[in-house]
């Protein structure tokens, strides 16, 4: 047996340290943002409790008047802070997404998986993974320029003179910045994510059961619909909880197309919404300028909620994907 | 090997943006000006760079910006400036929090900021004012418009182009029948602070409800459009038919062009007054008799019957205590230059922005103002 | 009869799948190709060299501060991502590994507008680093940590035991065995974790708008106190304004933009399909 000598053993001890540290460092990220949002978060907590979650009008007061004094913080006359407006605006935007994303999404991965092979086959699913590539502002980008206008002018009143009986679909055509150009732009976005991952649970899928199906005289949709799709469910569950957590936290794609509306909850389809991301990144500036801090504060809040909410959902979508112990399937 | 040769290449790239990063650091101080090297005077003692970063108010961002700046740096070519269009709301804030050397604001601070920061200094360099324009293709001339009627249009009282209030304002202009979509600025603005001034001086409802400041909780309408900056404004107000908004005066020519109109506004004394210097400068002197030292003042709605009801003066907001004597040299000399009627606040420069110059009692008091920055 | 309604269920089933695809390809098609086609009308190859001035002028400044932003990122991300991932799948037990995987999971998922929250916060006001290079280069730290972690634990996991066990049984620490040996045939997964990731990087806004802050001349050298520009937030800002040339800038920086990502995912893809070939196995 050779001797490992004592200078390989220290390296190994100093290099162990040294990884550690590297792993850890997510911890300790995670725990100063964490921490940070939530004491920034206290004297908002304090002053609005639970009308945070259902006032409507996001006021920072009177900032030239002078500072009162409520449940013992000082913040300008006139400030309530309610984000129901942000959590209504994301939470309906990202559903909208869900809407969209999931039906079209399984349709991809079914002929990714299912239909196309070879050559082409690699072509075409590279070309989806190039869309999980695409920066956000570039989706804004493409949003404003191209989808904005294509909804006030078509998409819009289509929607209208067909649906218009049911009351979200009828009403004012707007301006085409609105909850159905965020959710469709959102929607873009989580396409990628639910189709890849669906993709490679539906190769999971073992052959046997497939050719099975096949075999007792199932045409192969039914194949699909009765024996891979119930197969795959709690890993496709997880994929869209996944998607809907992305959709909840994406900022800059919504900030350019949604409209950004205060103190109104959208009445239909067509209405320019607020959602709690963009609102942070639009309002942090002109934050500052309240003498009492109050604003930040509040923004704080905004930022701690949607953290949580965010978590909560990844959270339920890893729990929800873990690997199996059954038959094989390996959800990634 | 193989492996090997990739390391090569990602070496190679990143050597070659070292590169040209080092290139364009050189570069950047002649690259941002073709201008000649300077020839005047006034040359500035320090040898070494200063920085000057700006930020803030979109009104003065054109005069800052396309004007100010390249002048300057001809005559200083070892002053670097760097100017950005984000709000007055974060011109205040940034100037506060040190982020930047100097906040551009058509807001003056408010008491309970400077009581928690009395350091801070608030220096008119300019007189300037504010437009209501409008899209309404096939509307020609200027509309009528008093502060009562903007704040209902505001509110959402008023929903239509042809409501009968602003029908009786404007007889015999055929208005259409189309909803108003007003637009807002989303962030800090100091147009924002004017126009609610305007609105809270003119309604005693708005004033009661809403207030003025360079944010406020604007009224939920869903005809509401928000846009940042002076820029976004009058892009929103082209793109958008049937729509309303105000916007700062420096920004005129760029609108009109866009084919947007401007309305005359109702003064304190009853009349319907168009923006032009005339009208400015009527409301100047009446404003300019009351001036604070320090400064901070509205000039809304000044009385007189030729006074036009926005006007301000253009702010910028310093510390008075500098991190070091050559930045706090520096900015002293740009700042008077800035306020000088033969340089900054000549004619060649405030009449493309359709600005006015500092009254001399006004400048007298800058100019004590701008004495106090140490360094 | 049924024979029949079955089929036709089945061909509409597959029908509507299909349409679902094309539609995924139509909007793919739509967006890159309007954002290229109005980039490529917008660019000029002079953009590559004159900094941003006022309305219009070019991108270099940005160019170079995306690039130093996310230098700085990798600096950090990178040693930490790397090392953090090689203790995960080397060193930890499995339960410490679990916690590890669940922690880096759970910080990919905080939105990136909390994290420049923090980034503004804690390293632009609480340590008074202001708008600079180094606030924005640490909140994309933030953004790529987990991922390079993530990648470098599964490439890792991947190379069979048997190749440490032959290390050791050689008279390795765990340490030589893996610096020598275990790295090689993970190298390409590495590889491609740290390329996406920059990818990543480069696309970011949101962490940037309040660390980075904006600046039209080329970034200097300081880490601190000096706001830099970068690409993302020409196509953000001057999308909006009523100038023709600053709306092309940020057409162009899009392109830009796209450009980049573009060829990394190609790079990506050689690498992928390069050390597949050479080990024989068939393409992912």
């Amino acid at each position: 047996m050779r001797k490992v000598s004592k200078v390989a053993k220290a390296w190994d001890r100093g290099f162990r340290v040294l990884a550690a540290i590297g792993a850890a460092s997510p911890a300790v990220f995670l725990v100063s943002i964490a921490a940070i949002v939530l004491v920034e978060s206290i004297p908002t907590i304090r002053f609005m409790g639970i009308h945070f979650l259902t006032e409507t009008r996001w006021d920072m007061g009177n900032l030239y008047g002078a500072l009162t004094h409520r449940n013992g913080i000082t913040a300008p006359a006139g400030a309530s802070y309610g984000a129901l407006v942000f959590i209504v605006g994301t939470l309906l935007s990202s559903i909208i997404a869900l809407v969209i994303a999931v039906p079209v999404s399984v349709g991809t991965a079914l002929i990714l998986a299912y239909r196309v092979r070879g050559p082409l086959g690699f072509l075409l699913n590279i070309l989806v993974e190039l869309l999980a590539g695409i920066p956000s502002v570039v989706i804004g980008l493409w949003g404003i320029l191209v989808l904005v206008p294509w909804i006030a002018n078509a998409l819009a009143p289509f929607l209208k003179s067909v649906l218009g009986f049911i009351p979200f679909f009828g009403g004012q055509t707007g301006t085409g910045y609105s909850l159905l150009a965020s959710g469709i732009v959102l929607a873009m976005m989580i396409v990628p994510i639910i189709t890849a991952t669906t993709r490679d649970l539906l190769m999971q899928v073992p052959l046997l059961a497939r050719e099975g199906g096949l075999g007792i005289g199932m045409t192969s949709w039914e194949v699909v619909r009765y024996i891979a799709l119930p197969y795959i469910r709690e890993g496709f569950i997880g994929a869209v909880a996944l998607g809907w957590g992305r959709a909840m936290g994406e900022t800059m794609a919504v900030l350019m197309v949604s409209g950004n509306a205060t103190n109104i909850l959208p009445q239909n389809l067509y209405s320019p919404i607020s959602t709690m991301a963009a609102f942070i990144a639009n309002q942090l500036d002109s934050a500052e300028t309240d003498a009492s801090g109050m604003a930040v504060h509040a923004l704080s809040e905004l930022a701690l909620l949607l953290l949580a909410i965010t978590l909560a959902t990844n959270l339920v979508a890893r729990w929800l994907v873990r690997p199996r112990r059954r038959g094989g399937v390996v959800a990634p | 090997m193989k492996l090997r040769s990739k390391w090569f290449a990602g070496l190679a790239a990143v050597a070659a943006v070292g590169v040209v990063a080092g290139c364009g650091t050189s570069n950047s101080s002649s690259s941002t000006q073709n201008a000649a090297p300077s020839n005047s005077s006034q040359q500035a003692a320090s040898v070494a760079k200063v920085t000057l970063t700006e930020t803030g108010s979109s009104l003065l961002y054109p005069l800052f910006n396309a004007q100010w700046i390249p002048a300057y740096h001809k005559l200083h070519p070892d002053v670097q400036m760097t100017a950005a269009s984000t709000g007055s709301g974060t011109g205040i804030s940034d100037a506060i929090a040190g982020t930047v050397d100097i906040g551009a604001s058509d807001a003056y601070m408010a008491d309970a900021q400077i009581q928690q920061h009395p350091d801070m200094l608030n220096i008119p360099v300019a007189i300037s004012a504010q437009q209501i324009m409008y899209n309404l293709p096939g509307v020609k001339g200027h509309l009528h418009l008093s502060g009562e009627v903007l704040a209902e249009i505001y509110e959402g009282k008023i929903q239509y182009w042809d409501d009968a209030k602003i029908k009786a304002l404007n007889p015999g202009v055929k208005l259409p029948h189309q909803v108003i979509k007003p637009v807002v600025r989303s962030d800090g603005s100091g147009d924002t602070f004017l126009f609610t001034q305007y609105l809270s001086k003119s309604s005693a409802a708005w004033n009661q409800n809403y207030g003025y400041g360079t944010t406020i909780s604007w009224p939920g309408l869903q005809t509401e459009i928000g846009a940042k900056g002076n820029q976004g404004v009058v892009a929103a107000l082209a793109k958008t038919p049937y729509s309303i908004g105000y916007v700062g005066i420096s920004w005129l020519d760029k609108a009109v062009q866009q084919g947007l109109g401007y309305a005359a506004l109702e003064n304190k004394a009853g009349k319907y007054v168009l923006p032009t210097s005339a009208t400015i400068q009527a409301a100047a002197q009446e404003g300019v008799k009351n001036v604070p030292a320090d400064e901070r003042i509205s000039l809304i709605d000044e009385p007189g019957a030729n006074s036009y009801p926005i006007i301000n003066f253009e702010y910028i907001i310093v510390k008075d205590d500098q991190p070091n004597a050559a930045k706090a040299d520096a900015l002293k000399a740009f700042l008077n230059w800035a306020i000088n009627p033969s340089e900054g606040n000549s004619a060649k420069f405030l009449t493309p922005v359709h600005f006015l110059p500092l009254p001399t009692s006004v400048h007298a008091k800058s100019e004590a103002q701008i004495e106090k920055i140490k360094g | 009869m049924r024979r029949r309604r079955r089929k036709w269920k089945s061909a509409f089933g597959w029908g509507l799948a299909w349409l679902a695809f094309a539609l995924v390809l139509f909007g793919l098609v739509d967006l890159v190709g309007s954002v290229l086609w109005q980039g490529i009308r917008s660019f000029h190859f002079s953009m590559l060299f004159e900094p941003t001035q006022g309305i219009a002028g070019g991108l270099e400044n940005a160019i170079l501060g995306t690039f130093e932003l996310v230098f700085i990122g990798v600096v950090f991300a990178a040693p930490l991502g790397i090392l953090g991932g090689i203790f995960t799948s080397e060193f930890a037990p499995p339960r410490l590994a679990a916690v590890i995987r669940f922690v880096a999971e759970v910080l990919s998922g905080v939105p990136s507008i909390v994290i420049g929250y923090f980034g503004y916060l804690l390293l632009v006001l609480h340590f008074h680093w202001g708008f600079s290079a180094l606030a924005g280069g640490v909140a994309l730290t933030l953004i790529m940590l987990p991922y390079i972690l993530r990648t470098t634990d599964t490439s890792l996991q991947q190379v069979p035991l048997l190749q440490r066990e032959a290390a050791w049984a050689l008279g390795m620490t765990r340490t030589q065995a893996i610096l020598k040996t275990v790295w090689r045939p993970a190298a390409s997964g590495m590889a491609t974790g740290l390329l996406l990731a920059i990818a990543i990087g480069l696309g970011e806004t949101a962490p940037l708008l309040y660390t980075a802050g904006w600046n039209s001349n080329n970034p200097s050298l300081a880490l601190t106190h000096s706001q830099v520009g970068y690409l993302t937030y020409v196509a953000y800002t001057y999308l909006d304004e009523p100038y023709a040339q600053a709306r092309q800038l940020a057409y162009a920086a899009g392109f830009v933009l796209l450009m980049l990502i573009l060829v990394i995912q190609l790079v990506v893809r050689f690498v992928v399909w390069r050390s597949a070939a050479r080990s024989g196995r068939s393409a992912a």
